[in-house]
C-alpha cells in the first residue's frame, strides 16, 4: 500500500531520514577517528591521545544510534517511548564516563556519582510512566471521545436532515404530483375519456419516478447489497456501475456493520469525486485487514486538486474518527488523488 | 376567479397550475419564493393565493411569514397556505387576526380536485377551509368530560365539517341531510357546548375552534 504519498505521515519517513542520518554521521565519525589514529600511529604511538575525540564523538553518536534503533521498530518501546530513549542516553553517557576514568588511569571509580544521579532520575522517571502517565492517557483519551462523539452526533444530524429534505422534495412530492393528476383524471372520466387515459399513463410514469427515486434514497442510506453481502460485494458493485474503469482489490470477510458501512460510502464518495471533477482514466480500490485494522484506498490518475475539507469527506471523516479511525486525502494538483482510511474494526 | 401560486418545486407548481387552468380558474403569477409572492400580490391583487408554507431559502415557514405579510398588506387577498404537514401552531397563527378568507390544508387535500377547488372558492369569497386533520387533531387532545361528549355522533360529524369552515348547504351535501336538518344540529350543538349562535361562517369556525382549544388537555 502506499503510506508514503499521504500527509501526514511522520513515522516512515522521518525514520528513514533518521536512519540516514546515523549512517552518514557514524561513517563521519568513523573516518575522522580513523584518521586521527594514523596519525597517531605515524607520530610514533605512545600515549593513545586518541582516545579523547573517540569517545567524545562515540558519546553523541551513541545517543543517535539509540535514539534510531529505538525508533524504527514500535516493538522496542514497551516501557513507552520516552522512558525507552532517556534509558538509553543515560546508559551511553554512563559508558561514556567510564572510558573517561579508564583512560584517565582507573583508580577511585567516581563515575559511580553520576552514575547514581543519572540512576535517580531515571526512576523517577520510570515511576512517571508506570503510575502517572496512564492517568493523564486517559484524560487525553476522554477528551478525544468527547470531540468524536460530538462530531459524530453533528454528522448524523446533518444526515438526517439531507434525508427529511430528500424525502421532502422528492419522494413525497412526487406523490403529491401523482395525486393530483389522478384527481385531474378521475374529473375527466366521463366527459373527456382520451383526456383521462392520457392522464393516467401519465401517472404511472410518475409512479415510476417516485419508485425510482426512494431506491436511491434507500441505497444512499443503506445499499442492501452491503447488508446481503458485505462490503467487498458491494464495492464490488459500485465499481461496475461506474462509467469509469474502476479495479478493486480486496480480500475482506464480514465486519462490523458500522465499519462496513463506513467504508462503503467512503469508496462511494471517492468515486463520485473522482468521476464529477478528476476525469481519470483508471481507478483502484484496495481493501485490506490487517490484524485489527481494516484500510481502504482509492487511487486515482486524474487532476488531483480535490479540497479535502470538502463537504462529502468531512461528513465522511467525523464517521470514521467515532470509530477510532482516520481519513487522509492526499490530491496534489496534477494529481494523483489518493483517499486512505484506516480503522480499527474488531476480531 | 384570480389566483397567484407560490411552490418552489417546479412539479407541484406546473401540476396546480394545470389542475386551476383546467377548473375555470385563472392562475396570474406563479412564484418560488416569499418576497417574489407579496410582490405579485400587490401588483395582480388576485382573489386568493395559494401558498406553501415551505419556501427558500430555510424552508421552514417563510411561505407562512410570507402569507401573513400578503394578509396585512393586500387584505382584500385571500390567503390558502397549503403543506406537507400540519402544524397546529400554524393554523393558530393564521386565524390569530380573526379575519376572514384564510385556509390551511395539507396537499393531500388537492387529489379530490373538486373538492379543492371548492375550497380555493370558498377562502376566495370570503370563507374558511381548515383541513380535517387539524380539526381532528384538536378533538383528539381534548380532555375527556367535556360537553363534546355530550354530542351525538351526527352532531360531532356537523361540529367538525362547521371547523372546518364548510357552509350549512356544503355539510348537508356531504353527510347526506337536508339542510334543515344540518340547522337543527347545529342548533343543538350550540346550545350545548353554551356557544352563541353566530350567523357569519367564518365567525362560526373561529367560535368552534376558540372552543375546542379551551377543551384541549394540557400539552
Amino acid at each position: 500500500m502506499t503510506d508514503i504519498a499521504l500527509a501526514p505521515t511522520p513515522d516512515p519517513v522521518s525514520t528513514r531520514n533518521l536512519r540516514r542520518g546515523f549512517a552518514a554521521a557514524a561513517i563521519a565519525a568513523g573516518v575522522l577517528v580513523g584518521l586521527l589514529v594514523m596519525i597517531w600511529a605515524l607520530a610514533g604511538a605512545g600515549y593513545f591521545w586518541p582516545i579523547w575525540p573517540a569517545s567524545g564523538l562515540g558519546l553523541p553518536i551513541g545517543i543517535l544510534g539509540w535514539v534510531t534503533w529505538v525508533l524504527s521498530d514500535p516493538s522496542r518501546r514497551r516501557v513507552g517511548l520516552g522512558f525507552t530513549i532517556v534509558a538509553g542516553i543515560f546508559g551511553t553517557i554512563v559508558a561514556y564516563l567510564s572510558i573517561v576514568w579508564a583512560a584517565a588511569g582507573a583508580g577511585y571509580f567516581w563515575p559511580a556519582w553520576p552514575a547514581l544521579g543519572l540512576g535517580a532520575v531515571l526512576l523517577v522517571h520510570y515511576l512517571i510512566v508506570r503510575f502517572v502517565a496512564p492517568q493523564a492517557e486517559m484524560t487525553e483519551r476522554i477528551e478525544t471521545l468527547t470531540v468524536t462523539r460530538t462530531a459524530a452526533i453533528n454528522a448524523q444530524e446533518a444526515e438526517l436532515r439531507r434525508i427529511e429534505r430528500d424525502l421532502h422534495d422528492g419522494a413525497q412530492a412526487r406523490l403529491v404530483a401523482l395525486g393530483m393528476t389522478i384527481g385531474m383524471a378521475e374529473q375527466k372520466l366521463a366527459t373527456d375519456p382520451d383526456g383521462a387515459r392520457a392522464l393516467l399513463a401519465e401517472a404511472r410514469g410518475g409512479a415510476h419516478e417516485a419508485l425510482s427515486e426512494l431506491r436511491d434514497l434507500a441505497r444512499g442510506i443503506h445499499p442492501p447489497v452491503l447488508q446481503d453481502r458485505g462490503l467487498e460485494a458491494a464495492v464490488r458493485e459500485l465499481a461496475v456501475r461506474s462509467p469509469l474503469d474502476v479495479h478493486v482489490t480486496a480480500a475482506t470477510d464480514r465486519l462490523p456493520p458500522a465499519v462496513e458501512s463506513a467504508a462503503y460510502f467512503i469508496v462511494a464518495e471517492a468515486l463520485a469525486n473522482a468521476s464529477k471533477h478528476a476525469d481519470p482514466s483508471r481507478i483502484d480500490v484496495r481493501l485490506e485487514r490487517n490484524g485489527g485494522t481494516l484500510s481502504v484506498e482509492v487511487v486515482d490518475d486524474g487532476r488531483g486538486g480535490a479540497d479535502p475539507e470538502g463537504a462529502g469527506l468531512s461528513g465522511l471523516r467525523k464517521r470514521v474518527e467515532a470509530l477510532d479511525g482516520t481519513l487522509r486525502v492526499a490530491s496534489p494538483v496534477g494529481g494523483p488523488t489518493i483517499v486512505r482510511a484506516d480503522m480499527p474494526c474488531a476480531l | 376567479m384570480r389566483v397567484v401560486i407560490a411552490e418552489d418545486l417546479a412539479l407541484l407548481r406546473d401540476g396546480l397550475t394545470r389542475l386551476l387552468r383546467d377548473n375555470d380558474v385563472e392562475v396570474v403569477g406563479a412564484v418560488d419564493n416569499g418576497a417574489d409572492l407579496v410582490k405579485e400580490v400587490l401588483r395582480e391583487r388576485p382573489d386568493v393565493a395559494i401558498v406553501d408554507i415551505r419556501l427558500p431559502p430555510t424552508f421552514r415557514d417563510e411561505g407562512l411569514r410570507a402569507a401573513l405579510e400578503v394578509r396585512a398588506k393586500a387584505p382584500d387577498t385571500a390567503i390558502l397556505v397549503v403543506s406537507q404537514y400540519i402544524e397546529q401552531t400554524y393554523a393558530a397563527e393564521l386565524l390569530a387576526d380573526g379575519r376572514a378568507g384564510v385556509g390551511y390544508l395539507l396537499k393531500d387535500r388537492i387529489f379530490n380536485v373538486s373538492e379543492f377547488v371548492g375550497a380555493v372558492r370558498r377562502v376566495a369569497e370570503g370563507g374558511t377551509a381548515l383541513d380535517p386533520e387539524v380539526v381532528a387533531q384538536l378533538f383528539s387532545r381534548r380532555r375527556k368530560g367535556g360537553a363534546i361528549d355530550d354530542l351525538t355522533d351526527r352532531e360531532r360529524e356537523v361540529l367538525s365539517l362547521m371547523a372546518e369552515g364548510m357552509s350549512n348547504a356544503a355539510i348537508a351535501e356531504s353527510l347526506v341531510l337536508t339542510v334543515g336538518a344540518v340547522e337543527k344540529h347545529i342548533a343543538n350543538i350550540f346550545a350545548k357546548l353554551g356557544l352563541a349562535p353566530s350567523g357569519n361562517e367564518h365567525r362560526r369556525v373561529l367560535a368552534v375552534l376558540a372552543y375546542l382549544q379551551s377543551q384541549g388537555s394540557p400539552a
